[in-house]
């Protein structure tokens, strides 16, 4: 039935059917999802009543009244911020390294473990070894002679020790890409440069680097919105204390949503949330690649 | 006995109103092993009436949540087990059904004092079942090793007894501490309430349009904790759910750690339970857990019937005690039913004293306030600062007094 002379349509309506699971698995599962959470930005509701319209008021009451959300995004901020300025590097350092090692699948392994472990069990393993009073962290220390850590009872501790530990848990995954990425360097770039007299670390610096920042630039940003939106490991291992030291604004949303029962402000916390996460990602991403140009 | 009883409940059920549709479901946070005497009764109830019930265990940590989105989903049990202080959420959104006339009588008949902790706005949601105390718990070979042979009748004392039974390692860490709060909201807020209550203070006024947080009652409750942590005499690297480790010498704490404190310690033959040490006009906190039905359930009916008889003469075995006062009694927790009470006779030496802080009317039920959850979360926060040095208690108080009025000013 086509006109004569129109350009040919390869596979008519086909496409659009085999791409309509993906159509309605995205609309059920997020469009619609996230249209409703929208919505509940602007109302007041607990799941036991109906959602009642109050416009801009949760927004109003976060920004200007509630102290406690933005020292959860103070929190947020140190915490994503810690993650990549020290995994990130900490994961391209292994990856360079295990590059050039011997048993390096091994080792890649290895590093990898935590990733397929459960967050709760890492928690509770973590808890008991940074364990102020019984931990083998301040046990060992006590053996020098030292007093040790309040790991999990000193504020800025508890912040260091959740960083330390996601550090930890995503340095494996970060590498694992670091990995691939340094593999598909051209070898002959080394050997010419070995040739030169450069050493590794200049190899890594004027060769590696520059080669893999794709991939440096996937790293970072995937860390750091993983990070702003990461609260797993922080409920299970501290709970958001001591004192709201390590309540991240994902935590805080959580409890907000699910204890206190308050939807549609927990809603228009992960709205700016969502908000600030946005523009970060995209002033890295331009950041990155002006670096690049 | 039971069964005239269950003939007169029957009556009072509509007319081929049992075994209809599927099982009542209730849902509890007790283990199976816990709930074993329960479930045994369920069956019973089923031969006798015909009507079958399930039950449902869920954490007690995650009970809220679940049956709140359950009741989004349309799969909300029957029949509650709360937690009193969430009680107030749940009848201001129409969750719960008022009780037929026959159960709210037999409430305030056999349960005294305690229906209030089922009661909102001067309504009855249901029966209490679980009732906690908290009182002084020592660790008396502690005590004695230090030269103290009885525990500590004021404040003062305390500070003294658990200063002398304090050691540190090389440290310089508490090894073994005199005294510790519990690490979870709850374990500053509650000593708190019964310091304060001791006092003389109430935590709000009547109906709940305003917070009392910062009157001076409440910040000399909240100095007498923070001198603990100042003397050194613990920290918050101490958790007092440690007490039955042996390392702790007391606690202000509820009469359910009363089993772990048994398997840690061996026995009970060391450990005195004492009145709140506050002088001779001490109080106390007391909550309770409540069996209530959800409104939206097809058979409020069947279900008040179900709630009445597990808590009832018709449930009770040879002993008299009914089917949740065994489940209750092997667990080692407190009811306030006077019928099971009397049926069980004296108590042993642990549970006897929060038996009589009840009986005394020394303790004050945990407020029904709306957003309880929240608001203690915001206490727990507030104390820990003035423990930790962080904060003067007054400051704190006066920030955390502010911060409960707003979400007051929300519904009432």
């Amino acid at each position: 039935m086509r006109r004569r002379g129109a350009p040919a349509r390869p596979g008519g309506s086909a496409p659009y059917w085999f791409l309509a699971p993906v159509f309605l698995f995205t609309g059920a599962f997020l469009v619609l999802p996230l249209g409703f959470s929208v919505w509940l930005a602007f109302t007041r509701w607990n799941p036991l009543s109906e959602p009642r319209w109050v416009g801009t008021r949760q927004f109003e009451f976060l920004l200007t009244r509630d102290d406690a959300f933005w020292g959860t995004l103070g929190n947020t901020f140190v915490f994503a911020g810690a993650l990549v300025v020290i995994g990130v590097p900490l994961a391209l350092g292994l990856a360079f390294v295990f590059s050039r090692a011997r048993g390096k699948a091994a080792w890649r392994a290895i590093y990898y473990l935590p990733q397929i472990t459960s967050f709760v069990a890492i928690a509770y393993i973590w808890q008991f070894v940074l364990d102020d009073r019984y931990g083998l962290a301040n046990r060992l220390l006590g053996l020098a002679g030292l007093r040790g850590f309040d790991w999990l009872s000193d504020p800025t501790m508890a912040m260091v020790s959740i960083v330390l530990v996601m550090v930890w848990y995503d340095v494996g995954r970060n590498m694992v890409v670091f990995s691939a990425a340094i593999e598909g360097v051209p070898k002959d770039l080394y050997e010419a440069a070995e040739l030169d007299g450069a050493g590794a670390w200049l190899q890594f610096s004027r060769i590696t680097v520059p080669i893999i920042r794709p991939a440096v630039v996937f790293v970072t940003v995937t860390s750091f919105i993983g990070g702003m939106g990461f609260f797993a490991l922080i409920l299970a291992m501290t709970k958001g204390g001591p004192r709201g030291a390590t309540e991240v604004t994902a935590l805080y949303l959580y409890e907000m949503a699910f204890q206190d029962l308050r939807m549609g402000r927990a809603s228009a916390g992960a709205l700016i949330l969502f908000a600030i996460i946005a523009v970060l990602t995209v002033l890295q991403f331009r950041l990155l690649r002006e670096r690049r140009g | 006995m039971r069964r005239p009883i269950l003939a007169a409940l029957l009556a009072t059920a509509p007319a081929g109103a049992f075994a209809q549709g599927g099982p009542l479901t209730l849902a509890m946070h007790y283990n199976q092993e816990q709930a074993a005497p329960l479930l045994a009764c369920l069956d019973i109830y089923e031969d006798e009436t015909g009507q079958a019930a399930e039950y449902r265990q869920i954490s007690y940590g995650d009970y809220l949540q679940t049956v709140l989105t359950g009741r989004i989903g349309g799969t909300q049990p029957d029949i509650y087990h709360l937690y009193s202080i969430w009680g107030a959420q749940m009848a201001e959104n129409g969750v719960l059904a008022e009780p037929p006339e026959e159960v709210a009588d037999f409430v305030r008949e056999t349960y005294g004092e305690t229906a209030e902790a089922a009661t909102i706005d001067g309504t009855l949601y249901g029966v209490p079942t679980e009732v906690s105390v908290y009182m002084l718990v020592s660790n008396m070979a502690l005590l004695r090793e230090a030269g103290y042979d009885s525990p500590p009748a004021t404040w003062e004392e305390l500070r003294e007894v658990a200063d002398a039974i304090t050691t540190r390692n090389d440290q310089g860490r508490i090894e073994t501490a005199g005294f510790a709060f519990a690490d979870s909201a709850a374990g500053s807020v509650h000593p708190f309430y019964a310091l304060l209550a001791s006092r003389g203070g109430e935590v709000y006024s009547d109906g709940f349009s305003e917070a009392n947080l910062d009157s001076p009652e409440a910040a000399a409750a909240v100095r007498d904790m923070a001198g603990l942590v100042e003397d050194g005499i613990t920290d918050k690297s101490v958790d007092g759910f440690d007490f039955p480790a042996g390392g702790i010498g007391m606690i202000v704490m509820a009469n359910w750690m009363k089993s772990s404190i048994q398997e840690g310690l061996g026995s009970l033959d060391d450990v005195a339970v004492t009145p709140i040490p506050a002088g001779e006009g001490w109080r106390t906190l007391s909550y309770a857990f409540f069996m209530g039905v959800d409104s939206q359930s097809e058979r409020q009916d069947d279900a008040w019937a179900l709630v009445r008889w597990l808590n009832s003469d018709a449930s009770a075995d040879e002993s008299g005690v009914s089917c949740m006062g065994r489940v209750l009694s092997g667990i080692g927790a407190l009811t306030a039913n006077a019928s099971d009470n009397a049926a069980m006779g004296e108590a042993d030496a642990f549970t006897q004293p929060f038996l009589d802080a009840l009986a005394e009317g020394r303790a004050t039920g945990q407020p029904n306030v709306m957003q309880a959850a929240e608001i203690e979360g915001m206490m727990a926060e507030a104390i820990d600062t003035v423990l930790a040095g962080d904060a003067e208690a007054e400051a704190a108080l006066e920030d955390l007094d502010g911060r409960v009025e707003d979400i007051l000013f929300e519904f009432y």
